[in-house]
């Protein structure tokens, strides 16, 4: 599976009725602010890298296939040094970015929707739908996101079999992607509704329904493109978590040990005593890589915030 | 169907109309809100009145009097706890209290809309104005995108806003252009009747003169009838054919504007008139009302501006003054014109009498 572009997996999530044609427009806008583009060009670069990983390194490398010594410092044969099998660092980090994006792309995505859903809903409708709502959300704003992995996992694997694939992602990492969707929507919720609160109490919104439009109409046309900017915001800080959220996952082992991602390696990097042999090198790339794809988005979410809301900026 | 906005009723006329009958008329309409814990506010209580094809009829009063609730309750907007207690509101003669909401739905808007007081709360901020004008046309009439965008600029020129302003947003136009935008959208459906509901409060009056101009020539070209309702006289001095002035609840004068404003009967509408500048009189000073408006949990017996008023006489602490029709066109609820005072109408007892067609008929 090819990575769609991130940037526009926000936007897609978002999707209001008169929100994608003013991203159009705003695109110039949100190129010309220096954070937008910096955030913009890392994504686009990870992006490129986790869509086409052999064209940059090969193909994925493993123990027949490696070709250094055994955890080898870096050098000019392998930039990033190498693992304990004596496979290129480089290799492992590059082909680790589709897993480690795919599964945050994933989990926001369905962390989005959700979220989004419930709590326009919620808020708008009120009474016993928002009661049973909430409640519910309640329940999984508790719930401890490792321990629910831990439970989840096995589970999963007997009822859809661990070999089973989904758009080319074994179901280990499901697992994953449904768990941290599972624990982070109704923060999501939460936010948006009471967003919502506040804004169906709104003129427009009673002029929307003298005029005649029903419930639906109104939460799609008026409220959802009002609370864009909030779901932008948040896509961004849930994008960070998962990312993070599977790195902590992969690290205590629930990742797919075939399909290295991030967290993945820093486990192995771990099990083969990396930290005590001083084996920086087989640490840093992942870390860094984590790092730099919540600080890009961070950036990113930042000035589509700005360039989403019309308030805010491009005054002709 | 985009064309010719200035054509004078584009849809049929509803299947129940009753022939001949008048555009509206009000009877005896009286709404009451529910308070937690305590009696219910009479926010209106007996009002008749009636509107003609082509007539602009100025609610006028101070706030809290009902101008609002009055207008609202046409089409039954009422908040939650509102609802009309007795009365009838006939469209063409088709009575819409009893009707259900669904029923109503038939009649908001295509046939009684609304210009909002404060624009900017109306206007949802994060959606273009055009895309706002044409969801009535959507919604309502259920035409396609792109015919109601392109109507929705007709509109836009109509209220004398380029086509081209389509595109911004609310925030991006002036208070004026954003008050004209809402005309456009009480327009987009054609309607018979427009309230507008302050429409002119929170602008300028350079602005005010430019969207009262707005509204007469609109009224002139389409054919509308108008209920303006305004604390500001002046507003209906200058746009309206005829004036209602309400007093906390209920019609103090109705009449022809000109009447109503040269020659006042109630008490209240001297004291009312009085209280504004006049460019022409030598006073130095305004005059004031002393007091406040009653309480509408528990109005006072009787006319219920007699607390306050310089001609309170023994029994208008418990009499409700009767309503009595003048040759001239103009109502006065008020014990200083018994049914019987010269010039007025006879056979007119009571409130309900008030006959809106038969008024408006005399007046001409």
């Amino acid at each position: 599976m090819s990575l769609p572009g991130v940037a526009g997996a926000t936007a897609g999530a978002s999707a209001g009725a008169g929100t994608l044609r003013r991203a159009g427009g705003g695109a110039a806008r949100f190129l010309a602010r220096g954070d937008g583009l910096v955030g913009f060009a890392i994504l686009l670069v990870f992006v490129v890298i986790a869509a086409l990983p052999d064209l940059f390194v090969g193909p994925l490398e493993d123990v027949t296939t490696a070709t250094g010594q055994p955890l080898a410092p870096p050098d000019f044969a392998n930039l990033f040094g190498t693992d304990e099998l004596g496979r290129s660092m480089l290799n492992l980090t590059v082909h680790a970015a589709r897993i480690s994006m795919t599964i945050g792309l994933m989990a926001t995505v369905i962390t989005i929707v959700v979220g989004a859903v419930v709590g326009i809903v919620s808020g708008f409708v009120g009474g016993a739908v928002d009661a049973i709502l909430m409640r519910i959300s309640d329940f999984f704003l508790v719930l401890p996101t490792v321990v629910l992995a831990l439970i989840l996992a096995p589970v999963m694997l007997d009822v859809i079999g661990a070999d089973a694939e989904l758009f080319g992602i074994r179901s280990t990492l499901l697992v994953i992607v449904v768990v941290i969707g599972l624990t982070s929507w109704a923060t999501t919720a939460r936010v948006i509704r009471s967003q919502v609160l506040s804004l169906k109490e709104r003129m427009f919104v009673d002029r929307a329904r003298v005029i005649g439009a029903g419930p639906g109409h109104i939460m799609w046309r008026h409220i959802l493109p009002n609370v864009v900017n909030l779901i932008v915001a948040q896509a961004v800080l849930t994008f960070a978590g998962a990312v993070f959220t599977e790195t902590t996952l992969a690290f205590i082992g629930l990742g797919d040990p075939s399909a290295p991602s991030w967290g993945q390696i820093l486990n192995a990097a771990q099990a083969a005593g990396a930290p005590g042999l001083g084996a920086w090198w087989y640490i840093a790339p992942p870390a860094v890589c984590v790092v730099l794809v919540v600080l890009s988005f961070t950036l990113v979410g930042n000035a589509l915030d700005d360039v989403l809301n019309p308030k805010s900026g491009g005054r002709r | 169907m985009t064309t010719g906005i200035s054509g004078r009723r584009q849809w049929p006329l509803p299947k129940q109309a009753v022939p001949g009958a008048p555009l509206l008329a009000v009877e005896d309409l009286s709404v009451r809100f529910r308070m937690p814990g305590g009696p219910s506010v009479k926010a209106v209580d007996g009002v008749s009145f009636g509107l003609d094809d082509g007539e602009a009829l100025g609610i006028a009063g101070e706030s809290g009097c009902g101008k609002t609730t009055t207008a609202l309750s046409l089409v039954q907007l009422l908040p939650g706890n509102g609802r009309i207690s007795a009365g009838s509101v006939k469209l063409f003669g088709i009575d819409l209290v009893p009707k259900t909401e669904r029923q109503l739905a038939r009649y908001r808007w295509r046939e009684i809309s609304i210009v909002f007081q404060g624009a900017m709360n109306a206007l949802n901020p994060v959606r273009r104005i055009g895309e706002q004008i044409a969801e009535p046309i959507e919604v309502r009439l259920g035409q396609a995108r792109e015919a109601s965008r392109k109507r929705a600029g007709e509109l836009l020129e109509l209220v004398g806003i380029p086509r081209q302003r389509a595109t911004a947003y609310p925030h991006e136009l002036s208070g004026g252009m954003r008050q004209r935008a809402m005309i456009a959208m009480a327009l987009a459906c054609d309607p018979a009747i427009v309230i507008g509901d302050e429409p002119t409060t929170a602008l300028d009056v350079m602005v005010q003169a430019q969207i009262l101009k707005l509204l007469e020539q609109l009224r002139r070209d389409l054919g509308l009838s108008l209920i303006l309702i305004t604390h500001d006289l002046s507003v209906i001095a200058e746009t309206c054919d005829r004036t209602m002035v309400m007093y906390a609840g209920r019609v103090a004068e109705e009449g022809p504007v000109r009447r109503v404003f040269t020659a006042p009967r109630h008490p209240y509408t001297a004291k009312l008139l009085s209280s504004f500048p006049n460019i022409r009189a030598d006073r130095r000073t305004l005059g004031i009302i002393p007091g406040q408006p009653p309480d509408l949990r528990t109005p006072p017996p009787g006319c219920r501006f007699a607390p306050r008023c310089s001609e309170a006489m023994p029994q208008c602490t418990t009499e409700v003054p009767p309503e009595v029709r003048f040759a001239d066109g103009v109502r006065v609820a008020c014990h200083l014109f018994p049914p019987g005072t010269p010039g007025s109408l006879p056979g007119t007892p009571g409130r309900a009498a008030g006959a809106p067609r038969a008024l408006a008929g005399g007046v001409s």
